[in-house]
């Protein structure tokens, strides 16, 4: 273009340009009708072209992807990211209380047959094991699979609600497990944490509401023997139904004996195992204790 | 989330990529995807809330470690949870605080609650307030959970019942304080003298179960007291518990009404 300018205005090599322009053309005639160069030479120059042509197409994919998301984040798109925004906050805070019913022990997700539900026991705090229990939702109401343990009463339960309130049997099923559990971690700690006291085995069932040992209320001291027996005759509670203590000593006992085994009945009627135990390692017996929690 | 890669060429637009390529890339889920999880997930809270009777409105949740670099050097970790959640179970609304401690050594992990507050309203209920400390004392969210879950349902129960009642014996049973009382009058048109009231209070036991407990409360005139030779009266109370224990709360209050309104046979 300077170069046409300068030309017109000097009034000079007006041939010049026209002239290199010729020459130009001329060039590229010949380069036409002459061979290209050797053949090894134009295959690397072919799968060049190729390979540009194919960066040219993904640019050209990229330009328009970005171009469109240019147009997406203009005027009112400003509303569907903040919708956008808004639909991901809430589902964060359906996915946290979804989150938050392990917390009520009983809990679920849907699943491709019905609905899994996941049972979490307790006792006075201290999280214990979880069950789960896959229902097939159809007429009738089906139990797929459980990780119930075989001596939980679970047809009987089903029997009497799962098909009529399905609620009532979850809850019910629930009271249940939640008392075995609880049960079982009393008879643990009496076993772990105050063996010293025990004067044999603790026996127990599976279910662990029938137990017996016997005991001292002081551990290897003077005091004698006493045999407790544990019935627990409601599957859904924690505390027994039945006590009693019977004195293992071979003389007769004497009244302060009798005082203690009638203290320690009404003790293990009333508070849990292994807390009557704790009392006992504190020296305390009486009657009229009332225990901490 | 990188669309494309390139090795050799050297290209313009390469300066804004790593830009598009490092954007969240849940604005990359397209509207509909988001829209359809959100929808699957509300389902599913409605077949909890369904399921346990319990609607949870919300809950946060704030974790503290506590482990000690000589923990760490046993490999024991030590979090303290502090979660807070909301929510009603019909028309008892709750907001419960709790914290958890977590200690995960080698063998295994234990959880322990080691605080709970729980609020409820309304407080008119006072058969739960006790329940409610009892709860908190021993920490044992569950039982709370569980046993509110039944203290409703009997609620509802009786008011059911006390409508119902009402509905048949429009002139002979009065709910003075509406259908949520515990309490329900049967009085005879014809003898309005007599009256009897079913106290019907449902009750939280120390290991949370829940029990409904009925009795009976007799108002007879003083004429009346003086011709029962039998002591009727006097065993009406005890003979009501019997009642119940045979026939069931319905049947047992359903033959009561029927015995003080001869006239209103329906």
């Amino acid at each position: 273009m300077d170069l046409a300018n300068t030309s017109s205005q000097e009034g000079e090599p007006k041939g010049g340009v026209l002239a290199h322009l010729e020459r130009l053309e001329a060039r590229s005639r010949k380069k036409f009708e002459e061979p290209q160069g050797t053949p090894a030479a134009e295959s690397a120059l072919r799968s060049k072209i190729l390979q540009l042509r194919r960066l040219r197409d993904q640019l050209r994919a990229a330009v328009e992807r970005h171009g469109a998301r240019v147009e997406a984040s203009a005027e009112p798109d400003q509303a569907l990211q903040d919708s956008e925004q808004a639909l991901e906050r809430k589902r964060e805070d359906v996915k946290a209380i979804l989150q938050a019913y392990r917390f009520t022990g009983l809990s679920g997700k849907l699943t491709s047959r019905g609905v899994c539900v996941c049972i979490q026991t307790a006792f006075q705090g201290n999280l214990l094991d979880s069950y789960f229990v896959d229902l097939v939702i159809q007429k009738p109401l089906r139990i797929h699979h459980h990780s119930v343990p075989v001596f939980i009463p679970l047809e009987e339960i089903a029997a009497k609600s799962l098909q009529t309130d399905l609620r009532h049997f979850l809850f019910s099923l629930c009271e249940h497990l939640n008392a075995y559990a609880g049960r079982k971690y009393q008879a643990d700690r009496l076993q772990s944490d105050f063996a010293a006291f025990l004067a044999g085995p603790l026996q127990r069932n599976a279910l662990c509401n029938l137990l017996s040992f016997t005991y001292k209320a002081e551990p290897g001291g003077q005091a004698f023997p006493f045999c407790a027996r544990l019935l627990y005759k409601d599957l859904t509670v924690t505390l027994p139904t039945d006590v009693s203590v019977t004195y293992e000593g071979t003389d007769t006992p004497s009244p302060s004996w009798e005082e203690q085994r009638a203290s320690h009945e009404h003790l293990l009627r009333t508070k849990p195992l292994h807390h009557v135990f704790a009392a006992f390692a504190r020296g305390e017996e009486r009657l009229e204790l009332r225990l901490a929690y | 989330m990188c669309i494309i890669s390139f090795s050799t060429y050297d290209n313009p637009l390469r300066k804004s990529f790593p830009e598009i390529c490092q954007s969240d890339p849940k604005e990359w889920k397209s509207s509909k995807d988001l829209r359809s999880n959100l929808g699957h997930l509300e389902s599913e809270l409605l077949f909890l809330s369904t399921l346990t009777d319990i609607n949870i409105i919300s809950y946060s949740k704030k974790t503290k470690n506590l482990t000690s670099t000589e923990m760490t050097e046993k490999s024991i970790k030590k979090v303290l949870q502090r979660h807070k959640l909301s929510g009603n179970c019909h028309m008892i609304t709750f907001q419960v605080e709790f914290q958890i401690l977590e200690v995960q050594n080698q063998e295994n992990l234990s959880s322990v609650i080691t605080d709970l507050n729980i609020i409820m309203e309304p407080t008119a209920y006072s058969e739960l307030s006790e329940f409610v400390s009892r709860a908190e004392e021993r920490r044992d969210l569950f039982m709370f959970f569980r046993s509110l879950h039944f203290f409703v349902e009997w609620c509802e129960y009786r008011k059911r019942t006390f409508k119902h009642f009402k509905e048949k014996y429009p002139e002979a049973v009065h709910l003075l304080e509406g259908a949520s009382s515990s309490y329900m009058g049967i009085q005879s048109t014809s003898q309005p003298g007599f009256e009897l009231v079913i106290v019907w209070r449902i009750q939280v036991d120390e290991e949370g179960k829940v029990l409904p407990k009925l009795d009976l409360l007799t108002k007879v005139p003083q004429q009346a007291l003086e011709l029962d030779k039998k002591g009727v009266i006097e065993t009406a109370p005890l003979s009501f518990r019997t009642l119940l224990g045979v026939l069931g709360i319905e049947v047992a209050v359903e033959s009561l009404i029927r015995l003080l309104c001869i006239e209103e046979n329906h």
